[in-house]
């Protein structure tokens, strides 16, 4: 069974959102590589939310912002923290840059335990009222790419 | 470079000796415990010296090392915030809900039943051992010894003896010890048993060295850091009658040898040989240059075993050690321990069967307990979905790595019967023609444990002092 993670970060005001945008792009073939390798994550996508806009998608509004890392994953998240972090931590590290109070808690590698503690903190699934995850199947990333090999 | 002098010895050495005790401590007065440790470090008052890592031109009549649970050092001043800055796990405990579920002490195994006072966490604050060469009354004058310098400081708790079987042997049959990480910086084993694996960075065993993720793990005051290390103190007693039974039946259902179940639950025959380099029968025992130089993985379709044919993928020493087998997350570098154990009770005899407890008590040593130790059996041991897809030099049709693993390790494992599992692999796609042991019970009981850290000597000098 996967488990979800819906990380919301809020941006440090006055962060242009196109330089968030840019570091997305810059990292987007290293996650690819980094997510492929670490092995456990069905999908993974990065949204930008604009708290002053009706709609919350960011436009012309001015924020304030917020990064949204949103997962599935297989396993037990803690567990396999220090291994996530020895692949995407660089990634982490640039979009921590952004986020409030990130810059207290990297580089990751050295901030594992602040990290996780972070990740809990801002995390909306491991908050009260999150209903845990409907899936269509209860297969692992592994199984499922060893199903179609 | 490595001070090791200022290493505790245990964690970097393998004393290679016979007998061992454990005391197991409450501290009682902490300005008098503090004294203790005093004495301890310079081996004054009777008192032998702490056993560090410096290597010795005379071997020792006995060994001595020390570990502190976390409510061992908060006895001795150590303070909440500096605490937070230890090893998660190390913070919470063994005896902890948490920690117990991650590595299966549950049920028998909780620490409601553990024995020794080991099962009150909040009073178990040190963990005291002694290790001689052979000759108990060496252990009975240092244990009173020490026990004359502690009066008053702390109280015993309980003390567990060991005594190790003849050449390497534990209770269930099988010559153990033979595998350690190479650790670098580390001094060479005296009896070295290479292998092609990488070597382990210093800081997976040793605060305040790099460690396998190019970090390192470190702890406030800096006095307490820097060549200190955690370890888990752990009691397994081994159901011997009742393994000799499950391979007995295991066997005889899966239509094999219970020689062979039983080298292929572990990844060795008895006598120590790798299925890997002794697939169909144990032969005559390798040398020790040869018992540890295989992998899983190669190029070389004739050694490849990608698909876990010759020695399972669930077995005991590939769950714990999958070397280049692909697996979720890192690899097999990042989740090293350093085994200290020794067997303690009689050697079972199946003519005179008897209930007396035996297993293996000591120590497994690592750098992060949560990372190590916990990772170990939380993941490796109790979960079969760490392997990555991955098929042979056969392709697809042959199978694939992940359909030929099951259940939980058959040593570690928490194995309720009606869930437990050990595959045995055959060619097919997707394990169609693999076979399932099931039904089989716990089989190693967890009988106590603590979380330890194991100060550098400049730590324990830290701790004498403040």
């Amino acid at each position: 069974m996967a488990n979800p993670l819906t990380l919301l970060m809020p941006v440090t005001p006055g962060v242009n959102p196109a330089a968030i945008a840019a570091a997305l792009a810059k990292y987007h073939d290293q996650i690819q590589v980094a997510l492929t390798s670490v092995g456990t994550v069905h999908y993974a996508r990065f949204v930008l939310l604009d708290r002053s806009s009706p709609s919350l998608q960011p436009g012309a509004g001015t924020g304030p912002f917020v990064l949204g890392v949103i997962t599935e994953y297989d396993g037990d998240f803690n567990a396999y923290i220090q291994d996530f972090v020895a692949k995407v931590g660089a990634v982490f590290d640039a979009l921590l840059a952004f986020t409030v109070g990130g810059k207290d808690v990297t580089p990751v590698a050295d901030h594992i335990s602040a990290f996780t503690d972070y990740i809990r903190k801002y995390d909306l699934s491991q908050q009260p009222g999150a209903d845990g995850l409907y899936q269509a199947y209860p297969q692992t990333v592994q199984q499922i790419l060893a199903a179609f090999e | 470079m490595i001070d090791y002098a200022d290493v505790q010895g245990t964690v970097l050495r393998g004393y290679r000796v016979d007998l061992a005790r454990h005391f197991v401590l409450s501290v009682a007065d902490a300005a008098r415990a503090r004294a203790f440790i005093a004495q301890l470090v310079d081996g004054t008052g009777g008192v032998p010296r702490i056993t560090t890592a410096a290597r010795w031109t005379k071997k020792p009549e006995c060994f001595v090392n020390i570990g502190f649970t976390c409510a061992g050092l908060a006895a001795l001043g150590v303070s909440p915030a500096q605490l937070a800055t230890f090893d998660r796990a190390f913070q919470r405990g063994a005896t902890s809900s948490d920690s117990t579920e991650a590595v299966g002490d549950v049920g028998e195994s909780a620490p409601a039943n553990w024995i020794g006072g080991l099962g009150d966490g909040a009073r178990v604050h040190v963990v005291l051992n002694v290790w001689v060469d052979d000759n108990p009354a060496v252990l009975e004058d240092v244990s009173t010894r020490l026990r004359q310098a502690w009066a008053g400081a702390m109280t015993e708790l309980s003390a567990h003896d060991a005594q190790a079987l003849p050449d390497n042997f534990v209770h269930f049959g099988y010559h153990d010890n033979i595998a350690q990480p190479t650790v670098e910086g580390a001094p060479p084993r005296k009896r070295q048993v290479p292998d092609d694996q990488p070597v382990v960075p210093t800081g997976e065993f040793l605060l305040g060295y790099q460690n396998a993720y190019g970090s390192q793990y470190t702890v406030q005051p800096t006095a307490l850091s820097t060549n200190s290390s955690y370890a888990a103190f752990r009691i397994l007693e081994q159901d011997v009658a009742g393994f000799e039974h499950f391979l007995t039946t295991s066997a005889s259902k899966a239509g094999i040898d219970p020689e062979l179940l039983a080298a292929k639950v572990c990844g060795r025959w008895r006598n120590g040989n790798p299925l890997e380099l002794a697939p169909d029968a144990p032969g005559t025992t390798l040398p020790m240059s040869k018992l540890n130089d295989f992998t899983y993985v190669d190029a070389d379709a004739a050694k490849d075993d990608t698909l876990g044919l010759r020695c399972p993928i669930g077995s005991h020493i590939r769950r714990n050690n999958p070397r280049n087998q692909a697996i979720i997350g890192t690899d097999a570098t990042h989740h090293r321990i350093v085994r200290r154990a020794m067997p303690y009770g009689p050697a079972y005899d199946p003519a005179r069967p008897d209930t007396i407890p035996r297993g293996l008590i000591g120590y497994f040593i690592n750098a992060s307990l949560t990372n190590q130790f916990e990772f170990l059996l939380g993941q490796w041991n109790l979960t079969a979905d760490f392997v990555k897809s991955a098929s042979g030099p056969g392709g697809p049709a042959a199978g694939n790595a992940v359909f030929n693993i099951s259940g939980e390790d058959v040593f570690l494992g928490v194995n309720d019967p009606s869930s437990s599992s050990f595959t045995l692999a055959a060619l097919g796609a997707r394990g169609k023609n693999n076979t399932h042991v099931t039904g089989f019970p716990r089989l190693i009981t967890t009988r106590g444990g603590a979380y330890c850290f194991l100060p550098s000597v400049t730590g324990l000098r830290y701790l004498a002092a403040s």
